[in-house]
């Protein structure tokens, strides 16, 4: 059984990273859950955001770093629910519940 | 005790030292993010088999 | 239970603050957080912001500086690399935060 991944994103120039590594990690049956804080919330507005989505297991933005970086809370990227608009609560899961841990 | 440092850009000095310590007398491995192409797959591997993961900026 | 041990690296002065938002928010969750502020100088933090501090150290936290004005300016603690490298060895996670 492949061990699970959290990834906590803080750098809004690492989306690449982000879909590179879940791809990898998913591919070998792991589960992998992403949370997005601070200037990364912009990639939420990434074109392949959805696709991370469809690909991780979880996936979560920090909504007062959203609602901070000048979007509507109300504006729900595709891909994301009203419940995964979340807060630092994930990072904690992130470490918490998952076997290995990377930040980008 | 196992940490994988990755570098998302070449580290500098500071990275360099922090690096130094935090790997003295342990086990330890690299992977460099920041050249084109990464190998993701390799890397999962890597983090997988890591203790910890230290991502430099 | 055994508590996480966590810790924040900020080199960015636009990534500090949020920064230690984010220390506070695993704080919360039950974890030792801590931040440091290297390389930059940051501006007075604001009453809002102090009060994060305060809490985070309520909670056993600490955000440290490598840099003298951060010190003298926010109260934050003082550090240097050679101390901040063996802290970080005693950490179970260790995220450098933001852009460099």
């Amino acid at each position: 059984m492949a061990k699970s991944l959290g990834i906590f994103v803080t750098n809004p120039d690492n989306f690449a990273h982000v879909l590179g590594i879940t791809k990898a990690a998913k591919a070998k049956g792991s589960k992998v859950k992403v949370f997005f804080t601070w200037t990364a919330t912009h990639n939420a507005k990434d074109q392949a955001f959805p696709e991370l989505c469809e690909l991780a297991d979880d996936v979560s933005i920090c909504v007062d770093s959203y609602k901070k970086q000048g979007y509507d809370i109300e504006d729900i990227p595709q891909g994301l629910t009203a419940k995964e608009m979340a807060t630092q609560a994930q990072h904690g899961i992130i470490i918490e519940d998952y076997d290995c841990y990377i930040s980008l | 005790m196992k940490v994988l440092n990755v570098y998302r850009s070449e580290p500098d000095e500071t990275v360099k030292k922090l690096v130094e310590i935090v790997t003295r007398d342990r086990d330890s491995d690299s992977f460099d993010l920041y050249g084109a192409s990464p190998d993701y797959d390799t890397l999962v591997d890597k983090i997988f088999d890591a203790d910890q993961t230290i991502c430099w900026w | 239970m055994e508590y996480k041990k966590c810790i924040f690296i900020y080199r960015h002065k636009d990534y500090a603050v949020d920064g230690m938002r984010s220390a506070l928010g695993l704080a919360v969750e039950n974890m030792y957080s801590y931040g440091v502020v290297m390389d930059a100088e940051m501006e007075k933090l604001d009453e809002h912001n102090m009060e994060s501090l305060e809490m985070l150290r309520d909670m056993e936290g600490e955000i440290y500086s490598t840099i003298p004005a951060n010190v003298e300016k926010n109260g934050l603690e003082s550090i240097d690399l050679e101390e901040l490298g063996e802290k970080l060895r005693d950490m179970d996670i260790i995220v450098p935060y933001g852009l460099k």
